[in-house]
């Protein structure tokens, strides 16, 4: 990853954090908020592997927590292990598929509302885990509508990493 | 042949994939080290310490970019809000107008009362605390963040402790009390919302007069009176406001006449002492732009 590709990077998730924080998060849809930050970093870690992913994650999340005043590290922490997730599934059998950007959204956002939930519950707070169930639906479909416009924004911004460039730790055993 | 052993060849070594798979997870698990730390700090001293206060400059820093975020968006809310309310306006206009009669009986009334009472006040020299909205000045804030998901209760707003918020001071809109500033920074501050299980508001039903209700989150994540004995009278539609009382086990933090919400339904069961009474909170937690911040015009009351 060249240094412009770590600005370009670093800034799409800084402009993603704040739109999340002051826009989308007021946009509640049968008890969904499309997650604009979490989609970018999708794209970024599908697109640039999973250190990219879990460094974005991390800095992403400290944003986050940061501008909303929030509990620090604890959006860092489930991002860091989405993007860290995502970038390992891209350096491996996500690689060059169509559906993979879609899937990789689909299954994380259920996986980052679970991690949330669990976090939140482990730390004794409000954890209402039937708001969160009812709310997984809503927020699987809103976050694939922005999957499309931010892959292809952030496939724009990042040129696609050479093959060499992404980890190759597929090692067959026997 | 078949039978022979093959001598399987060695699997040959990567020694610069293995060290980047290395360097790869010594990234991942200091990164989540670094997380858990931080967590374990803010979650052990939410309002003071280092990390507050850099969380208090960095929030400050990001304020402007939040600020531009919310005013490009702003048109498009517009619009949409714009749309909404066409489609429902009718219907609405109906609601209101019928609304706006029985109101207009009971401001007569109420004028009349509060005449009556203040007449009354005045031949006693009856003293009293300060009461909303008279004792109180209000500091008006823009809301800069809001709660993303179903776990965050509370949300920032633009004004701190330069523009007079102090800790615990009740925040309100016009239609009703939204909750309490619990984390005050000099230019930002964080209000936890009625619907966060930490909130605790001494209520009056302003109908019947019972007051012995306390409001806050129920299991099921809606609004509750909770504490109210079978016996006393609540029904669906009373308006609740703030008591101002002070109880031994909840502090409370409100001043009298704040209101709060509307009962929507009742019930009681044989086993349970307590009645079940949910509300609808008078003020829109979802969606506020702006709030107002009770400052009490004397420092101590």
């Amino acid at each position: 990853m060249t240094l412009g590709d770590g600005v370009k990077a670093a800034a799409l998730l800084f402009v993603a954090a704040v739109a999340q924080v002051s826009i989308f998060s007021q946009l509640h849809v049968f008890g969904a908020v499309p997650d604009v930050l979490l989609v970018s970093l999708v794209a970024l870690a599908l697109l640039r592997g999973s250190v990219v992913g879990a460094v974005g994650g991390f800095f992403a999340g400290l944003l986050v927590d940061t501008a909303s005043l929030g509990t620090m590290g604890l959006t860092s922490l489930v991002l860091t292990l989405a993007g860290y997730w995502i970038g390992r599934y891209g350096e491996t059998t996500g690689r060059d598929r169509g559906h993979a950007p879609f899937l990789s959204v689909a299954v994380v956002t259920v996986l980052y509302q679970l991690g949330l939930l669990v976090v939140h519950f482990v730390l004794g707070e409000s954890a209402p885990a039937g708001a969160v169930v009812r709310s997984l639906i809503p927020a699987i479909v809103l976050n694939l509508i922005l999957t499309a416009p931010i892959y292809a924004l952030v496939r724009r911004l990042l040129r696609p990493a050479a093959r060499d460039e992404l980890s190759a730790e597929v090692q067959l055993l026997g | 042949m078949l039978a022979s052993s093959v001598q399987r060849s060695k699997p040959t070594p990567y020694p610069s994939k293995a060290r980047s798979a290395l360097i790869r997870r010594a990234i991942v698990v200091g990164l989540v080290i670094v997380a858990l730390a931080l967590v374990t700090i803010s979650f052990r001293s939410p309002t003071a310490g280092a990390l507050h206060d850099v969380q208090g400059a960095g929030s400050t820093a990001l304020r402007p970019f939040q600020i531009a975020a919310t005013r490009i968006a702003q048109p498009f809310r517009d619009g949409y809000d714009w749309v909404a309310s066409v489609s429902s306006a009718k219907s609405e206009n109906a609601h209101l107008k019928r609304e706006l009669r029985e109101l207009r009986l009971e401001a007569i009334h109420n004028r009349a009362s509060a005449l009556k009472a203040q007449q009354l006040e005045s031949l006693l020299h009856f003293q009293q605390r300060a009461t909303f909205p008279n004792g109180y000045r209000a500091v008006n804030a823009e809301v800069t963040s809001f709660p993303s998901n179903p776990f965050t209760h509370s949300l920032e707003i633009a004004a701190g402790s330069s523009a007079g918020v102090r800790l615990n001071s009740p925040v309100v809109t016009r239609d009703g009390l939204v909750g309490i500033a619990s984390n005050v920074e000099p230019q930002t501050s964080v209000v936890t919302l009625l619907t966060d299980p930490s909130t605790y508001v001494a209520a009056l039903d302003i109908q019947t007069r019972v007051r012995s209700g306390m409001v806050h989150t129920g299991p099921g994540g809606t609004l509750i009176l909770d504490q109210v004995p079978k016996t006393l009278r609540i029904k669906d539609g009373d308006a609740l406001v703030t008591d101002g009382t002070h109880n031994a086990r909840y502090r409370d933090l409100y001043p009298y006449g704040i209101p709060i919400g509307r009962v929507s339904s009742v019930g009681a069961t044989d086993t349970a002492t307590f009645l079940q009474v949910q509300l609808q909170p008078f003020a829109s937690l979802g969606s506020l732009d702006a709030v107002a911040v009770l400052v009490p015009k004397k420092p101590h009351r």
